[in-house]
Formats: structure tokens, C-alpha cells, sequence
């Protein structure tokens, strides 16, 4: 504030609005981390709709933003606990949110629409639909709308979680048109998806950016004047029209050119999925061999516990863990849970119960004769375990052991289910963003195939190496 | 070699009183009572299944012991107080298959004790490994993998492995029992040499010649008791028992 009185005379004469509160300042604006055309990355940028506005608005306004993908839920929860000054994510303005949070004008009107494949030239309208399946959003708009005009068409509503997944389900014909929102619908079919939108889009949500409850008002009534500004001068429909109208030059063409572009990121993913994976797997064979030494105890207990472990972690899905660490104990606890954290916790006891039971076998079959003529020489339980029995019952394991390795690596996909960035995760984000399902998949493959064989390599050299 | 009557008086190795032992409901040992004077070499004889092997391994303590009480080199193995560890390091054990660590070379299996309960470096063990190889004969094959020797050479490598901590006591559980015969011999030289040296030994064994010929008392097992036991032409040459007749009218 001070700064800005000191300049005030030199801001009047370059024809600055007069104060308004936000000039000079920088805010932290949290985001989806992809919901395209809103917002996506292209090149490792972020960038869409709500990026461009949100910087057109910042610089016509004179402030900077600083833009934080947090993904939808996390940027929400951010502005709560004010960890970010704004929200910008493609979020519709409801009444259950005005509650908690001011929003802004809406700076989009959303809708509902249905598109059909690009060679299909029988389905035209609703009509057209009976006896056929179509497909919707996971408890989006859409869903909602087709389920309620589905007994009226007499069609089926089948439900799934991302657009690109829809997309793919009509092209290859398992249903014959997808519902769901305009914006989403014309950039895909402006980006050649393979689809067409065949009906008009029925009025939905208004888009509008968020402040905390009586919190950062001057931003708020920065960004409102603003978006008047890019209104009125027709930079906000050249904004729409970048992403909505025009096929966007940029997007990849070749597979080659779709190879160079995602594979910074689908290189972080993989980054990701590694470390993970090495840090899980470091702490599996601690819990396991923690665990396989207390199934074999004398101590009733100890065995009791170890055997409880690993039934229940070896009778029930490694994803259900996934969400019940990251879902279910923030609960619990009150306390958020960082997702690394969360996704080594669900590897690596998974892992655990399995590295248990190597453990406990590969022990078990040391003839027992090595244990008696090791104490018999006057060495402890412990020290014979060490010296003698250990490394004979690690070298029987050795395979068994690489064999977990690599099923955790695979594993580890299942974590972007909670949104932890991983390589297949990262697959998605670019999908979602340019509708190359087969190729992004192949490449994912490959590197998966690659990445599980270099592990298989290095870990049969350490094998060697060790248990010569 | 031989104990003469006057040297039995000397105060006893290891005592054996009333020992029992139970696998669950199964008694094999029922009520041993044996003495064995320093230097004196016993063995034990008596069909499979009598309990020879068992009260071997109750003298070191490998299995728990149900009753009565086993004094080795005055320590009460029985007695919770006393360190079993202690107590095994001046027993040798030589078992039947042998049971060398096949992730160690010959030298480190017979370094590992001395070194890991720090009597001696790695130098020192490694010079006293050597000599005891020396002693068996296996000197070049210090650094040779177990699972490379033969059946003969393997044992002898265990005997030198027991001697390690320089034991005062050795046991034997049919040392010779898994070798080809041609390698019996090899083994039984050590084991002789033991005796000349006044090791005091426990046999298990199958071979009576060998009993005969080594042993200061044989001590025939039937049924988890002592049924007979003597010096060996006595206990070979006039069986007193019924029991002992009919064994050794079938091994001999
Ligand atoms: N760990 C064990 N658990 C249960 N029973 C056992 C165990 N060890 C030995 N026994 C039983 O105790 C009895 C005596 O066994 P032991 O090995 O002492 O006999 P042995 O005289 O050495 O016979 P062999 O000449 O065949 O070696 C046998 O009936 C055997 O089945
Ligand atoms: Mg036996």
C-alpha cells in the first residue's frame, strides 16, 4: 500500500485505473490440474481458457498471478484454509458454494450437449437414441440430464470418469453419443476427436472465480472489472474462440511430433512412478521382513499380529487402500495427507504382507541343521540368524523379492486414481488433453515395458553381484 | 589312552542326572543318569529310535530338557542363569550331515565363531584356521566352497569348525553314518587323534569295530535308558542283558 502511494502520481500518469487495491500486488490463484479447454498443459505450460482470462485480466488490472495446479478438490480446500488467494478451475457457481465463497460475474455459460462419431449419420437428434447406450460424466451435469430424458427416449445411460474415455467408447461404437459439457465437447471436436456435436446445447452451470468468504475483495472486484474490460473490447471472445472455434494449430500431428511433445512430462510421470516405487519398496521389505520374522516367532502374539497383517492386507485391493489413505483418513485425523505419503503407505504395506510371506518362507526353507550347527557353536538366536540362517534364506528369495519389485512398479499405476502423478497419470492428463488415446498408450507401454526390464536387468546384477 | 581305574578319579566332565525328555506325549529319555570323566572317550550305541541322538543333544542343550539336570564342565544347563551360549563354546558338535554354512569358504565357516563372539580378529582367526585345517589335512582348501568338497573332506571341515572355540568336550552324532565307505576311514583318523590328544568325546555311532577299538566305555542305549554300559570288551565280548545280546547279535 505504501509502494503504491509513493508511484501513485506516475501510475495517474500512464493511465492506470484509479486504486484499486491489487496494482503491484502478486495472488496466488490455485487451479485444476487439467479440465481442458480450461485448463491444461501443452508443452509442460499451463494454459486454456481460464489461464488465458485469468492473465489477461491480471495484466489489464496491473497484478500478477501466480498460478498453483492443485487439481480441483485441492485448490478448493487451499482457499478455505487460505493457502491461495483465488480459485479459477471451471467451477460452476452454486448456491452450497456461495455459502462458503464470494464468486465473481460468471465469466462463462456453460451447457450440456451431445455428440455422436463423425461418420455417424443416423443419429441426429434424441429421437434417434431408442434402444441405443449412451455415455456421461461420473456425477457431472450431463449424466444428470441424460438420466433424465432417458426414459423418455427410451435410451440407457452408461456412466464413466473422463472425456477422453467417452470419447473413445463412441468411436469405437460401445455407445453411440456422449453427453457432456459444451465447452469440453467443442474443444474436443475442434481439436478432430473424431466426434460431432448434433444438438443444441441446453443451458447449465455459469462459470465463476472464487475468493474466500469475505476475504480478498479488491481481487475480486478487480477481476469483475476486468472481464468487463476483455468483454468490451472483444478480447474475451478471441479467447473463447482460441480454444472453442479453430482447431488449435499447436496440438500435435504426427506421432513423432506427439512423442516430442509429451514426453517431458510423461518423463516426470515416470520419474514419479520410480520413486515411489524405490521409497515403497524400501519400506515393504522393512514391514515385511519385520512381519515374516514375527510369523515364525514362538511369541503367540507376535505371530498373531504379523498373520492379522497380512490377511488383511493380502485379502483386500491395493486400491481400496489407496483411497482409504488419502480419502478416508484425512477423515479421521482432521489432518490433510500429503499424497506421497499416502501412496508409499498403500505400496508398501500391499507389498508388505507379500514380502512377509516371502520372508517367512525363504527362512523356512534353511534346513534347520544350519541354525542348530550355528548355535551349537555358541552364537545367539540372533547372531545365527544374521550369519547364518538370513543370507542363505535372501539368496532363495532373491527372485521372489525382484518378482514383488515389479509387480509394485506396475502397481504403482493404480495410485492415479488419487491423483498422484505417476507415468500412466500423466498418460491421461495428455489425453484428456488431445484425444491421442492409442498412441499415448503405446508410448506409456513402452515405457513401462522398458522401465520394468531395466529393473529386471539391474536387480538379476545385483543378484549376481550379492548372492554369488 | 585308555582311562585306568585310578584316573576315573578325576572329577567329572559332564554329569547326567535323571534325565527325561518328552516330544509332547512321547517320552524318548527316561531317566538317564551317565558321568564322564575328563579325557574319557563314551560311545553310545543302541537301535534307531532308543534316543541316542536325543541325549546327545540334551548335553548342549539343542533340546530342552523335561527333567533332571545335565552338569557340563560344572554348569548346570538346566539352571535358567546359566548362559547355554557359554557352555557351547567348550562343546564341539559334529552332526551327521555335516551342516556347513555353504554361503561361507571352508576358512570362514571354521573363522565365524572365534570372530563373531570376538575371541580373535580376522587375522588371528584366519592363522588358527589354518592350522586346524592343517590338522585335518585340508589346508588347500581354505578357500574353497563347501558344496566343491567331498562327502570326507566335508565332515573333517566340520570337525576343525567345532574346534574352533577349543573345545573341551567334542560330541559326534553318526559322523560317519552319510559317507561313502571309502571316506569313512579319513574321518575316523581325526577323530582317533582327537582321542591321543585326550579330548574328552561323546560318540554316537553304527560303526562297533570303531567303538570297540576308540572307546574307554560304551554305552549301549534301548528304549530312552541306559540298558548296558561298560568298557568295550566287556560290554562286546560278555553282554550281560538280554536286550544287549540281541542288538549285538544283529549289528556284529
Ligand atoms: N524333534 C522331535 N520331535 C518329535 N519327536 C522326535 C524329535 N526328535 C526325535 N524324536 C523321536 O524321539 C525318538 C528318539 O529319537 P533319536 O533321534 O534320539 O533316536 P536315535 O537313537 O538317535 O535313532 P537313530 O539311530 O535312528 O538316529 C524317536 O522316536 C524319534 O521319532
Ligand atoms: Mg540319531
Amino acid at each position: 500500500m505504501g509502494m503504491f502511494l509513493v508511484f501513485g502520481g506516475a501510475g495517474a500518469a500512464m493511465a492506470a485505473p484509479a486504486d484499486n487495491g491489487v496494482e503491484g500486488k502478486t495472488f496466488v490463484i490455485g487451479t485444476d490440474t487439467t479440465f481442458a479447454p480450461f485448463e491444461f498443459r501443452e508443452n509442460g505450460e499451463l494454459t486454456g481458457i481460464d489461464m488465458d482470462l485469468v492473465r489477461a485480466i491480471a495484466e489489464a488490472e496491473g497484478f500478477k498471478v501466480e498460478i498453483r495446479s492443485l487439481g480441483f478438490n485441492a485448490a478448493l480446500q487451499a482457499l478455505t484454509s487460505n493457502q491461495v488467494d483465488g480459485v479459477i478451475a471451471g467451477m460452476s457457481i452454486t448456491d452450497e458454494r456461495k455459502q462458503v465463497y464470494d464468486f465473481s460475474e460468471p465469466y462463462f455459460e456453460s451447457g450440456i450437449q451431445m455428440a455422436v462419431a463423425k461418420n455417424d449419420d443416423t443419429i441426429k437428434g434424441y429421437e434417434d437414441l431408442k434402444g441405443k447406450t449412451v455415455v456421461a460424466k461420473t456425477g457431472s451435469e450431463g449424466e444428470a440430464y441424460a438420466k433424465s430424458i432417458a426414459g423418455q427416449y427410451g435410451f440407457t445411460v452408461k456412466s464413466l470418469d473422463q472425456s477422453a474415455t467417452m470419447y473413445e467408447s463412441v468411436k469405437s461404437g460401445s455407445a453411440v453419443a456422449v453427453f457432456d459439457d459444451y465447452p469440453v465437447l467443442a474443444y474436443g471436436v475442434a481439436q478432430n476427436n473424431g466426434l460431432k456435436t448434433v444438438t443444441d446445447k441446453v443451458p447449465g452451470g455459469s462459470y465463476g472465480f472464487a475468493v474466500n468468504k469475505g476475504k480478498n475483495t479488491a481481487l475480486l472486484a478487480a477481476f469483475n472489472d476486468g472481464l468487463a474490460k476483455l468483454k468490451a473490447d472483444g478480447d474475451y471472445q478471441k479467447i473463447l474462440d482460441k480454444y472453442l472455434a479453430n482447431p488449435t494449430a499447436a496440438q500435435p500431428t504426427t506421432f513423432l511430433d506427439l512423442l516430442g511433445k509429451s514426453f517431458p512430462a510423461l518423463m516426470s510421470g515416470l520419474k514419479n512412478t520410480l520413486v515411489v516405487t524405490i521409497i515403497s519398496f524400501a519400506v515393504a521389505m522393512a514391514i515385511g521382513l519385520l512381519a515374516g520374522f514375527m510369523k515364525i516367532s514362538h511369541n503367540i502374539v507376535l505371530r498373531g499380529i504379523a498373520t492379522t497383517f497380512v490377511n488383511i492386507f493380502r485379502g483386500t485391493p491395493l486400491l481400496l487402500w489407496a483411497f482409504m489413505f488419502y480419502f478416508g483418513l484425512p477423515q479421521l485425523t482432521g489432518q490433510p495427507i500429503n499424497i506421497w505419503v499416502a501412496g508409499v503407505l498403500t505400496l508398501s504395506l500391499n507389498s508388505g504382507a507379500y514380502v512377509a510371506e516371502i520372508v517367512r518362507g525363504g527362512i523356512q526353507s534353511v534346513d534347520p541343521g544350519q541354525l542348530e550347527a550355528s548355535r551349537s557353536l555358541g552364537l545367539g538366536y540372533g547372531k545365527s540368524m544374521q550369519k547364518v540362517v538370513v543370507p542363505q534364506a535372501f539368496k532363495m528369495m532373491t527372485p521372489s523379492l525382484i518378482n514383488q519389485l515389479i509387480i509394485m512398479l506396475k502397481d504403482s499405476s493404480l495410485l492415479l486414481a488419487i491423483g498422484f502423478a505417476e507415468l500412466l497419470y500423466q498418460g491421461q492428463q495428455i489425453y484428456a488433453a488431445n484425444f491421442r488415446v492409442t498412441e499415448t498408450l503405446l508410448i506409456v507401454g513402452v515405457i513401462y515395458f522398458v522401465a520394468v526390464m531395466a529393473l529386471t536387468k539391474l536387480a538379476n546384477y545385483a543378484d549376481r553381484r550379492f548372492n554369488k | 589312552m585308555s582311562a585306568s581305574p585310578v584316573e576315573t578319579q578325576k572329577p567329572a566332565k559332564i554329569t547326567v542326572k535323571g534325565l527325561r525328555k518328552s516330544f509332547g506325549a512321547n517320552e524318548v529319555l527316561k531317566g538317564i543318569d551317565v558321568e564322564i570323566a575328563e579325557g574319557e572317550v563314551v560311545c553310545v550305541i543302541g537301535p534307531s529310535g532308543s534316543g541316542k541322538s536325543t541325549l546327545l543333544r540334551c548335553l548342549n542343550k539343542l533340546e530342552e530338557i523335561s527333567a533332571g539336570h545335565v552338569i557340563v564342565d560344572g554348569f548346570d544347563v538346566t539352571d535358567p542363569k546359566v548362559d547355554i551360549n557359554e557352555v557351547r563354546r567348550h562343546v564341539g558338535m559334529v552332526f551327521q550331515h555335516f551342516n556347513l554354512f555353504p554361503h561361507m569358504s571352508v576358512a570362514e565357516n571354521i573363522m565365524l565363531a572365534p570372530v563373531e563372539l570376538k575371541k580373535a580378529t580376522r587375522v588371528e582367526a584366519r592363522a588358527q584356521a589354518m592350522k586346524l585345517l592343517e590338522r585335518v589335512g585340508l589346508k588347500e582348501k581354505a578357500d574353497a566352497r563347501p558344496a566343491s568338497l567331498s562327502g570326507g573332506q566335508k565332515q573333517r571341515v566340520a570337525i576343525a569348525r567345532a574346534l574352533a572355540m577349543n573345545p573341551g568336550i567334542m560330541l559326534f552324532d553318526e559322523a560317519t553314518s552319510a559317507l561313502d565307505p571309502e571316506m569313512v576311514g579319513e574321518v575316523l583318523q581325526v577323530i582317533r587323534d582327537l582321542a591321543a590328544e585326550g579330548m574328552t568325546m561323546v560318540l554316537v555311532t553304527h560303526e562297533m569295530g570303531f567303538a570297540k577299538e576308540i572307546g574307554d566305555r560304551v554305552v549301549f542305549m534301548a528304549d530312552g535308558v541306559v540298558c548296558e554300559s561298560g568298557p568295550p570288551a566287556e560290554l562286546f565280548g560278555n553282554p550281560q542283558q538280554d536286550r544287549t545280546k540281541e542288538f549285538l547279535s544283529k549289528v556284529l
